[in-house]
């Protein structure tokens, strides 16, 4: 309730590029809703606000426009092979000062968009600009807390070994920002993790069984290492 | 009859058709659907319109919103109404409506899980829902597919993350240890030979070496 203790804090991943485009955003997580936020490098422009969930946003014309249709698709199919829950943010476009808003067309293919996201289980949060994001961001990340999904390992990585663990946690297929932290905190040393079975690795990683499957399968995969010649001299030369 | 109410509650309309709830019969949704044909049924439950693809919509109106909080109740049967459809909520949000939008985006979204799809009212929802039909029967390019990949080159990319292991050292070790597992299990006198003292050193010490909790 309202009238309780002041809630802990939650905790975001941010992606570095996510900065510059929105600083207000950044202000007001930090600021006005004393959110614990992290820079970290994902690979491209969104928020981990859990475990499980990633946040992307977009502005509304962003979703409207043609030509950004290919990047969209491939943003959304990438974040769901990471992530149980994808969320697009969707939000208006900012006016600048002075400007009549521009009312926002709707078209035939903006709805063909919705319907394509809404279909494939992309869940949409609708904002009025950078302050009401940062509301939405902060209550999605608290009502993942509540469901025990929240983040919890150490955000910062210190020290040079555990830095190129992260990495090589990062390079494994189906492996998010938030999972490689876990797995970073909750298993000694990278021969640990490497030799844990499955439900090691599923409560380690705190991920779904089917993504622990798959990194188990990955780590005993057995390489044929004559095909790997052709392509890695393909490669270099 | 009760038999027959279940069946219209978990009826799916065919193909570019819209099953729509009959109080809709003569609203200007409704008229304003091009291109889908709607079929109108008395028993539908709270939902207001079936769709294809196993989904449905309520329509939450402006006046609803304003009115205050008996659409909420609505709300909630609608979502335990426990259908196996993916239920979406197309919410007017209008000049009237938008100071309270939030909210309802909040309790529709956050608390219930279901779906918000914001119009300015009912042409907009129409030309919305027209899509969702449209859509339902084309492939969705947002959708996707798990295909299989092939996994060496990635285990490779993998051995190169430590720390001294280029290309050649990495294919060399993999020529011997032909998992990322076997390859963290093997001692500095396995790794020697493949890769000389040093780096069998550098890399034993990498995979045992704790990652500072």
């Amino acid at each position: 309730s309202e009238s309780s203790a002041p809630p802990a804090p939650v905790c975001i991943l941010v992606d570095s590029r996510c900065i510059s485009a929105g600083v207000d955003l950044m202000t007001s997580l930090r600021q006005r809703h004393a959110a614990t936020v992290q820079v970290c490098s994902l690979d491209g422009n969104y928020f981990i606000v859990s475990n499980r969930m990633a946040v992307a946003r977009h502005s509304q014309s962003d979703l409207a426009a043609v030509q950004n249709r290919k990047q969209l698709v491939e943003r959304g199919k990438r974040l769901q092979g990471l992530f149980e829950r994808v969320c697009f943010l969707v939000e208006k476009d900012r006016s600048k000062p002075g400007e009549i808003s521009r009312l926002f067309q709707r078209s035939r293919y903006y709805d063909s968009t919705l319907a394509g996201l809404v279909r494939t289980g992309v869940r949409l949060l609708w904002s009025d600009g950078e302050e009401d994001s940062a509301h939405l961001l902060v209550d999605l990340a608290r009502l993942e807390q509540r469901k025990g999904q929240g983040i919890c390992a150490p955000l910062e990585v210190k020290g040079q070994h555990s830095e190129q663990a992260l990495q090589m946690y990062l390079n494994l297929p189906s492996v998010s920002y938030v999972h490689a932290l876990n797995l970073s905190h909750n298993f000694r040393s990278i021969s640990h993790f490497f030799n844990s079975p499955v439900e090691a690795i599923q409560k380690g990683g705190c991920m779904s069984s089917s993504r622990a499957e798959e990194i188990y399968r990955f780590l005993h995969y057995s390489c044929d290492t004559s095909l790997m010649t052709a392509a890695h001299s393909g490669k270099t030369s | 009859m009760e038999d027959q109410r279940t069946a219209a509650l978990n009826a799916v309309p065919p193909c570019g058709h819209v099953l729509s709830s009959e109080k809709w019969r003569n609203s200007s949704l409704v008229q304003s659907l091009r291109g889908v044909n709607v079929l109108f049924e008395s028993e539908l439950g709270v939902a207001d319109f079936h769709l294809p693809n196993r989904s449905c919509a309520l329509y939450v109106s402006e006046c609803d919103i304003v009115a205050g909080n008996s659409y909420k109740r609505k709300l909630v049967r609608y979502r335990n109404a426990g259908s196996s459809f993916q239920e979406l909520v197309v919410v007017e949000n209008t000049r009237l409506s938008q100071q309270y939008f939030s909210a309802v985006q909040k309790f529709v979204v956050l608390e219930l899980g279901l779906t918000v799809l914001p119009v300015s009212g009912q042409t907009e929802a129409a030309q919305l829902i027209a899509q969702i039909v449209h859509s339902s029967s084309r492939e969705n390019p947002f959708r996707r597919t798990v295909s299989p990949r092939i996994l060496d080159p990635l285990v490779l990319a993998v051995v190169q993350k430590v720390p001294g292991v280029g290309g050649v050292k990495a294919l060399a070790l993999l020529q011997k240890f032909s998992s990322l597992q076997q390859l963290s299990n093997a001692t500095s006198s396995e790794l020697e030979p493949v890769v000389g003292r040093a780096a069998a050193q550098h890399i034993h010490s990498f995979f045992n070496r704790s990652t500072g909790q």
